[in-house]
């Protein structure tokens, strides 16, 4: 990186969006996203919004990806807190812009508009709700001097009591409920009595938000006004004088961190978090250029405050590494040179063995960022890259923009909590297979490598995988990961129907259905959970209704063996043939010929599917290298499925 | 400050509230304004606080009938902010 001429790129402000809106320019959409996601304060976000209205009137293209059905319903004014989810929301788009179809509840009158099954928030058929409960209700209404455990029930019972309207909203309407938890209290009332009773409003707040957080069923997903509030400064999220004029209950800069997290909640409600971190190495994992300051002279870790600087960051990136996120290393240096930090620097916290995909050469940075998709067999919009130098940053931007980035600001003792605050790693639910991750796709690579050393006898490569394979049942424990694979795997994916929780907990006691999770594990490692499948059965015809498989097992003849157990489960369940679906996506074109390639014998072909049978009479299982240790309702009677 | 003079430092936070010309003066109030909703209002008031460094207490900025008034009070808000 020595020697290059670095020209930042401008950062777009909300003055630049102003400039593109009066030019009709096209990249207003683009700024427009940019900056409202960046928007500090009320005032900023509200105009940002005020022109995307002139820009949709002046008839500026823009490319609508999605339209989110949101109800918002709270004890407090939903005005113009419905304004900034609209335009937040709307920002959360990767590419184009979300159309927020909204309806918000009448002020303090979300009891009544949950309880009723004809109201008519249930008529609008929201996809998402977000309840704000009101903070009146969450008082303890005893003496300071109560028993903590008089106390404690009060807070759980407040708690349930939210809880218990989520619940009501969402088997009502099937919709994912987002609801905003308490705001830590502020006043000093009743002095430093207040942490020695679970009765004082800041410890009853905080009992409820607790119980809240601890008890939410996966469905609900919690704005955390508590720690949004802690983090801005609790005091400067009230304004008394809004209440009383308008009911606002957020402060209007506060609304803004409001409104930003329930687009992220929303986002992750859509889209996968990031998989893979690609790293720069100059003056991003170390201090100065390993090339021209050598081993010795490079600042990480030991006795100087930069050193730690940067010791901080790797330790933060490691603590991303533990939670299932990959890394990989993207660096404009000779191989042997980047490298040996690795090795050799005893201060270096991340090690060779820690990053699963390592490119140091001379070849532009985008072209690396390409192979390291490639090589870890992941879409380029899981990737995050990561560089101190603006002018790499701006060619990944340009030549990749799938690949979100970040741009690491001048003062390295920033660098942690610029990665831990970037928001793209955050797991909605974290699943045992995520935490071993990082090590699924070092085996991957080893095994690309025993790939290229065997050659191309695939017949033997497989043979020398030693794979072995355990089919299971759904079972609860399994759920989280089940659910996530359905509804984040695009490419092998035959229906790409996705099912929320709560449905997917439903077929384990479905009987008009039978459904396997399969699990992979090889000489290398265990692969986890790794393919989803769920059966409808009709008389005597078994349909495919979802089908996908994690690409990560790609040509490992795992869905042949899903075929044999798909088969061996029709007939216990007395099924004489199985349908299958291919509905086309953009995304899915890999398993087009999946079904004939199975055996499976074209019904009808349309634009929207093509549909194939298969006769499980007929069929004779496929031979594969994968030792099968256990399969799917292991008693074997018809009854059991 | 005169209520001339105040009225000409809201010209520019009209300008970033609106995005579109509203020209100030003293008649002005939010019934001859299309856009001038109550949205707009909580920015204009947030906006003029700023530019200004007052508060307004509690019900006072809607009792105000036209932005001759609300000059007014920005000048009462100003002078005892002088005084204090």
């Amino acid at each position: 990186m020595s020697g290059e001429t670095v020209t930042a790129p401008t950062r777009p402000g909300t003055g630049n969006v102003r400039e593109l809106l009066a030019a009709r320019d096209t990249a207003f959409w683009p700024a427009l996203r940019e900056a409202t996601r960046n928007a500090q304060d009320f005032s900023e976000a509200l105009s940002l919004a005020t022109m995307r209205k002139k820009a949709v009137r002046a008839g500026i293209p823009v490319m609508i990806d999605k339209t989110i059905r949101l109800a918002v319903v709270g004890g407090s004014s939903l005005y113009p807190l419905n304004e900034l989810l609209e335009q937040t929301i709307g920002a959360a788009s990767a590419t184009g812009w979300w159309q927020v179809e909204l309806w918000k509840g009448d002020y303090d009158n979300y009891i009544a508009e949950t309880l009723d099954p004809e109201s008519e928030l249930y008529a609008f058929k929201p996809e998402v709700i977000f309840l704000i409960p009101s903070s009146q209700r969450c008082v303890y209404q005893g003496a300071l001097t109560d028993s903590r455990e008089q106390q404690q029930t009060a807070a759980l019972a407040a708690a349930e009591d939210v809880l218990a309207l989520c619940r009501t909203a969402h088997e009502r309407s099937g919709a994912e409920i987002v609801v905003a938890n308490f705001m830590p209290a502020v006043d000093f009332d009743p002095g430093p009595y207040r942490v020695r009773t679970l009765g004082s409003d800041w410890n009853f707040r905080r009992a409820v938000n607790l119980e809240l957080g601890l008890n939410a069923p996966s469905y609900v997903h919690i704005c955390d006004a508590e720690f949004l509030a802690t983090r801005r400064g609790a005091v400067n999220c009230y304004d008394a004088r809004a209440w009383f004029e308008t009911k606002q209950l957020y402060a209007s800069d506060f609304a803004v961190d409001i409104a930003r997290e329930v687009a992220a909640i929303v986002r992750s409600l859509h889209k996968p978090s990031k998989k893979v971190l690609a790293l720069d190495l100059d003056n991003t994992l170390w201090g100065g250029v390993i090339g021209d300051d050598g081993m010795a002279g490079i600042e990480i870790g030991g006795t100087h405050a930069r050193g730690e600087a940067f010791k901080q960051f790797q330790l933060a990136i490691a603590s991303l590494a533990k939670r299932g996120v990959v890394l990989a290393v993207c660096s404009k240096n000779d191989y042997k040179n980047a490298a040996e930090p690795f090795e050799k620097h005893p201060e270096m916290v991340l090690r060779l063995s820690d990053i699963a995909c390592f490119k140091a050469n001379w070849e532009p940075k985008s072209e690396n960022l390409r192979r390291i998709a490639d090589e870890l067999n992941l879409g380029l919009d899981s990737i995050v890259f990561v560089d101190d130098n603006p002018a790499e940053i701006e060619i990944v931007n340009q030549f990749v923009p799938e690949i979100e980035t970040i741009h690491l600001g001048p003062d390295p003792a920033e660098y942690a909590s610029q990665l831990l605050n970037s928001r793209f790693f955050e797991p909605r639910s974290i699943t045992a297979d995520d935490l071993k991750r990082g090590e699924q796709y070092q085996q991957q690579a080893a095994r690309a490598q025993a790939m290229s050393s065997s050659g191309t006898d695939m017949e033997s490569y497989l043979g020398s995988l030693d794979m072995h394979s355990t089919i299971s049942e759904f079972t609860a424990v399994d759920v989280p990961r089940i659910s996530q694979l359905i509804n984040k795997s695009n490419q092998f994916n035959v229906t790409t129907r996705r099912r929320t929780e709560a449905e997917v907990e439903a077929l384990l006691t479905d009987k008009s259905h039978y459904a396997f999770s399969v699990r992979l594990a090889d000489k290398f490692g265990d692969n986890g959970l790794i393919s989803v499948v769920i059966v409808a059965v009709e008389a005597e015809t078994a349909t495919v209704d979802t089908w996908l498989m994690s690409c990560r097992v790609l040509k490992r003849q795992m869905e042949d063996e899903v075929v044999n157990e798909m088969v061996r489960l029709a007939k216990l369940r007395g099924c004489s043939s199985i349908v299958g679906h291919y509905l086309p996506t953009e995304k899915n074109g890999m398993v087009r010929d999946l079904f004939p390639r199975m055996g499976f014998t074209l019904v009808e072909e349309t634009p929207e599917r093509t549909t194939w049978r298969l006769d499980v009479n007929a069929f004779t299982p496929h031979p594969t290298h994968i030792r099968i240790d256990r399969r799917a309702y292991p008693t074997n009677s018809p009854e059991s499925l | 400050m005169t209520q001339t003079e105040i009225l000409a430092k809201m010209q520019p936070v009209f300008d970033d509230v609106f995005l579109d010309d509203v020209k100030v003066t003293p008649e002005l109030s939010a019934n001859d304004v299309e856009e001038w909703d109550s949205l707009l209002q909580i920015s204009l008031v947030l906006g003029i606080e700023k530019a200004f460094g007052v508060r307004f207490r509690v019900g006072e900025v809607e009792a105000t009938k036209n932005l001759g008034e609300f000059a007014n009070l920005i000048q009462r808000r100003m002078a005892e902010g002088a005084k204090a």
